[in-house]
């Protein structure tokens, strides 16, 4: 079973302006890309049995989500995202030593022993112009191919 | 002669790397990458110093690598104009393709692994002295233009992501027959084990700097400016016996400076 937190700030995020920014008045991208959100997504696999997969979710965004300055959505195995944005998920492709380590430390410093796997991605939220006559997933991907992922260590993944 | 320190929001070496510029007798300036890019043309050289342009957002040197200022530098080094890249200055040249050079985006610049006997001991950010070996022929980089084949440097380093690592297959093999792997990680005799701390990041065949084709940009993880005098080496350096001594006295990183100034001596 796959456990995915969702995890979004809720103060303005930063980076996901810089790349909004960089998209617009650096990339010609002004006239189709409408605003730009970003989620940090955990995906956490555990063994199956696991009694109660709301209340181990809570516990995980315990430890992986501060909740003073981020809110996050919790779902088992498949990731739903509202209309109205293409969603693309950036991660890497070689070794992704700070998922290794959480997983490391969720199992044997926290006690969380049923975690088998934890990945990590960041999920670009692109809300494009659907006006023109191009594809918008034809956008998304010529975004993320320009922008979003150096192809030498990431890959990318539209979602919906 | 005089070049440009170019200063991104986020850059923090700049001030050093001007200084240690002006005691090899470049004049310079650091110029803010909001100016009018074209007034880059006026200068003979560059340098994009460390630090970490727009806070390392999206990736190291990703979002700078999209200014206007790194189209210039293009079209600047298609002239056969210097460009040194010290550590976020190499990953912006990196993210911008102007490093290997050898067709788009041809590498990237990932987080340090640090690997000893088969294991990873150590991840991340890492702040160290190290010793490079110049691996690259006399004259065959301007960043080393005045350096010999062999010569060992020790430089620091400071830096989270300096591993070098690429899909292609191909590239490293490529860029050994074109000379164009600049310096490697090695231990003080020179010798480049591929284990921590050696290997310090775990960079594909020690790599710790490369060049373009043409030799005239270069990109290296380590600090030159950081060992520009003989009073920043480390107490146990060999060099720093006998107390502080002149503090006008060279040393190692000054080679990359000098080596730059003598480039554009000898192609103007």
């Amino acid at each position: 079973m796959k456990i995915n937190l969702r995890v979004w700030l809720k103060i303005p995020d930063a980076e996901a302006v810089t790349v909004k920014n960089t998209l617009i008045r650096r990339m010609g991208y002004g006239d189709v890309l409408a605003d730009l959100g970003k989620e940090r997504l955990w995906s956490i696999e555990v063994d199956d049995d696991v009694e109660d997969p709301i209340d181990l979710a809570k516990r995980f965004a315990k430890e992986l989500v501060n909740e003073n300055k981020e809110s996050y959505l919790a779902s088992m195995d498949c990731l739903v995202f509202d209309m109205g944005y293409v969603p693309v998920k950036v991660a890497l492709h070689i070794e992704d030593g700070e998922a290794i380590t959480t997983r490391d430390r969720l199992r044997n410093r926290l006690g969380f022993d049923m975690v088998k796997g934890v990945e990590r991605s960041t999920v670009w939220k692109l809300y494009l112009n659907l006006e023109g006559s191009r594809d918008p997933h034809e956008i998304a991907k010529e975004i993320a191919e320009r922008l979003l992922i150096n192809p030498h260590k990431d890959f990318y993944e539209m979602l919906a | 002669m005089k070049i440009a320190v170019i200063q991104f929001p986020g850059t923090n070496c700049e001030y050093e790397t001007l200084v240690a510029a002006k005691s090899a007798a470049v004049d310079g300036e650091i110029f803010r990458w909001n100016r009018p890019a074209q007034e880059l043309c006026d200068f003979d050289g560059y340098v994009i110093p460390g630090g970490f342009s727009y806070q390392d957002r999206l990736r190291a040197g990703a979002i700078a690598s999209k200014e206007p200022v790194m189209e210039t530098l293009r079209e600047e080094a298609e002239t056969g104009k210097p460009i040194v890249g010290i550590c976020n200055g190499f990953q912006i040249l990196v993210e911008s393709g102007l490093l290997p050079g050898v067709g788009g985006v041809d590498a990237a610049l990932a987080q340090n692994v640090m690997v000893s006997k088969n294991q990873i001991v150590r991840r991340g950010f890492y702040c160290a002295w190290t010793t490079l070996r110049h691996d690259a022929s006399r004259n065959r980089c301007a960043g080393t233009f005045l350096i010999e084949k062999g010569e060992l440097l020790p430089i620091p380093l400071a830096h989270a992501e300096g591993n070098l690592v690429t899909a292609d297959e191909n590239l490293i093999d490529r860029l050994n027959e074109e000379n164009q792997v600049v310096f490697r990680y090695c231990d003080e005799e020179g010798n480049s084990t591929p284990d921590y701390p050696v290997n310090i990041n775990g960079s594909v065949q020690n790599i710790a700097g490369i060049c373009n084709p043409e030799g005239n940009v270069l990109g290296m993880m380590p600090h030159p400016e950081r060992s520009n005098f003989a009073w920043q080496l480390p107490a146990h350096d060999p060099a720093k016996k006998g107390g502080l001594g002149d503090l006008d006295a060279s040393g190692p990183g000054r080679r990359i400076f000098e080596s730059m100034k003598r480039y554009i001596e000898v192609r103007i």
